[in-house]
């Protein structure tokens, strides 16, 4: 709900001193992705994935550096990336499963499901392991209802689940 | 009459013609082994105009939702003036129980990308990005690997068989989005793909005026666009022997719903999937013939036609066809994508509403007042009643604040509150039993308010 405001206007940010968007992957945006579009901005969202998936999340250090290559304010690519549910802005474990909440999934029993990975894993959905290794979420239709109920698994989907057969696909993350 | 040979699903096997496990990626050599690329071919032959007009000749509404007719909304475009001129293609695909853009990406990206030049060659449209949903990994991954091949064989690109475009190489890019259902509507659409939040424009100005970038733009559906080969290949009278024609007395302006559907299935059915059929075909025809009837032998109690924002049929609406008609004849709010989502006798239908409810506010994009607020307290109530703590006021409000959004044009900027408000109202009506047995009475007097629309 991108409508939720937080209190952060005194909050300091984390820095360090290596860039996120290092010299090697602004060349490749650069050379690749920039030539695509009329303006520069047009990449943000290109962008955004390309350092989530080296670093696996956005800090705001990130924002502010995308900012700069990208000629726009840090709040206006804090404004876009924090609309859009696959960005994070906070750290997530190494392994983050979606599982889809919507009608068709419902209707195939996502719920056992769910209930069957939350005493496994010992967490709610919104949540990471203590060893940083899953992250639960539940998500909106993945465009897969015809293989209800189903997951995302980092990039991979996992279709007609059950409690009989998730057990494999986790264990194979170990 | 059924389909009597498959179209767009003519080299992915879909019963009855061929069988799910047969399926497997076209390769750009399949394509254009199988008939690809000769309705481009023969687009390249025409004059740009001309195709438009057989686009409009045969009246081919677009498969997204709305059913606008596509050689309509291509005639729209102002004349060219040197600058750039885009098509965005939605591959969005975030509206529950529609998963059939998806199976075209999977299995023929060449499909979409033939369309796609057809397109481009029809409205001088010299770029196109395919903005396709964040979660949809591997169909990016497919599409990329295509339009790879399509530029290697100078469907696009400086040595295009097109020739320029505008003065500029015709050139084709994929745009990833990142998990936002709104994305999926058109304006939203435009302002993602220009790296800002998916928020919905108010139109006018109509993205045809001022679209991408402030310039001219086409945006279609995947499966519209797959539809377009076909069509320049074999012509308006073959395509117009498929599907429901106009009734006798209706005037030719309204459209009517000619050619087949990819109608995908899922819920409640023996054999869910994506299947091809022409439009018109039944609920109760696409679960018996094609999705090996109901689960476990159980009754039939609903389906929501075509994706959730069109609301559900009743028990007694199993033989609704599945046309552009639908809506004004069945009471819900139209076609939409045709993601049937089946329903059996046992299905409760106050979590279902809580289901489809919680789905519109968690995907508002929070602009309007109505449709950010609205759906929210809706979905507060449903889930009060659902656990067993509503009353009989409950049911007149979640009437009065479901039937305000997107009700009054105007109030909301795009049409997610409209689904919104179509999906509870039929939820409600058609199945009140379920929800008055779910409340106690109220002890509020007089409560009761009319629904004016
Ligand atoms: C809230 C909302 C979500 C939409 N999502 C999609 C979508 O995921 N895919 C799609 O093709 N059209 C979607 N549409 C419809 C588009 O706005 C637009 O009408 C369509 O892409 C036009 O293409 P067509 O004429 O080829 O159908 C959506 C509309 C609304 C109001
Ligand atoms: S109707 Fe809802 S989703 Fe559409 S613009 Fe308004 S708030 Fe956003
Ligand atoms: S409802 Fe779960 S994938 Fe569509």
């Amino acid at each position: 709900m991108p409508w939720i405001t937080k209190n952060s206007g005194t909050m300091q940010i984390d820095t360090r001193e290596e860039a996120y968007l290092d010299e090697a992957l602004k060349a490749e945006i650069e050379a690749n992705i920039i030539p695509r579009y009329p303006d520069r901005r047009a990449a943000m969202l290109p962008t955004l994935h390309a350092v989530q998936h080296k670093v696996g999340w956005l800090p705001a250090q990130a924002l502010k550096e995308i900012g700069e290559f990208l000629g726009t304010a840090p709040a206006e690519v804090m404004d876009t990336a924090t609309f859009y549910e696959e960005y994070w802005l906070t750290p997530k474990g190494k392994y983050v499963i979606w599982v889809c909440q919507s009608i068709s999934c419902e209707l195939m029993d996502r719920e056992s499901l769910m209930t069957k990975l939350k005493a496994k894993l010992s967490i709610e959905p919104g949540e990471t392991t203590e060893d940083g290794k899953f992250t639960l979420m539940n998500v909106e239709c993945l465009g897969s209802c015809g293989t209800a109920p189903c997951a995302l698994v980092d990039e991979k989907l996992h279709e007609n689940l059950s409690v009989d057969n998730v057990d494999a696909i986790l264990d194979a993350l170990e | 009459m059924p389909l009597q040979e498959p179209v767009l699903t003519k080299r992915i096997p879909t019963p009855p013609f061929g069988d799910f496990s047969q399926r497997k990626l076209i390769s750009y050599e399949d394509f254009v082994a199988t008939g690809g690329y000769v309705g481009l071919k023969k687009a390249i032959d025409m004059q740009p105009s001309d195709i438009i007009d057989t686009m409009k000749a045969s009246e081919l509404r677009g498969r997204g939702g709305a059913g606008f007719p596509a050689g309509v909304k291509w005639s729209f475009l102002p004349p060219q003036d040197g600058k750039p001129r885009y098509l965005a293609v939605n591959s969005d695909e975030s509206e529950p129980g529609t998963f059939k853009d998806r199976m075209l990406l999977d299995f023929d990206p060449h499909i979409l990308l033939e369309g796609i030049a057809i397109c481009m060659r029809a409205c001088q449209l010299d770029t196109t990005y395919i903005y396709i949903r964040g979660e949809y990994h591997h169909q990016a991954k497919v599409l990329n690997a295509a339009i790879d091949e399509a530029y290697a064989n100078n469907i696009f690109g400086p040595n295009s068989i097109m020739g320029k475009i505008n003065d500029r190489e015709p050139r084709c890019f994929v745009h990833r989005g990142a998990g936002a259902y709104i994305c999926g509507e058109e304006t939203a659409l435009l302002n993602s793909l220009e790296g800002k939040r998916g928020w919905p424009r108010i139109k006018p100005p109509f993205p045809a005026v001022a679209g991408a970038f402030g310039r001219p733009t086409i945006i279609n559906n995947v499966e519209t666009l797959a539809m377009c080969g076909p069509i320049i290949d074999r012509g308006v009278d073959w395509f117009k022997t498929m599907g429901v024609a106009r009734p006798e007395g209706v005037p030719p302006h309204v459209p009517a719903s000619y050619g087949p559907k990819l109608i995908g299935v899922s819920g409640h059915v023996n054999r869910p999937g994506v299947y091809e059929e022409n439009l018109g075909i039944t609920v109760r025809e696409m679960i018996e013939k094609y999705c090996g009837g109901m689960r476990n032998g159980k009754k039939f109690k609903s389906a929501v036609p075509g994706g959730i924002a069109m609301g559900v049929l009743g028990t007694d609406q199993i033989d609704a066809p599945l046309d552009f008609d639908i809506g004004r004849n069945f009471g819900c709010l139209g076609l939409g994508t045709a993601g049937v989502i089946v329903m059996d006798e046992d299905t409760d239908m106050v979590a279902m509403a809580r289901n489809v409810v919680r789905f519109f506010s968690h995907e508002s994009c929070g602009q309007c007042t109505p449709c950010r607020e609205g759906s929210n307290w809706v979905y507060k109530t449903l889930k009060r009643i659902e656990e067993g703590n509503g009353t009989t006021a409950d049911l007149d409000l979640l009437l009065e604040v479901s039937g305000s959004q997107g009700a009054m044009p105007g109030t909301t900027i795009c049409g997610l509150a409209d689904g919104t408000n179509w999906a509870i109202k039929t939820f409600l009506n058609k199945f009140w039993d379920d929800f008055e047995s779910r409340v106690k009475p109220s002890k509020i007097a007089g409560y009761s308010l009319p629904v004016l629309v």
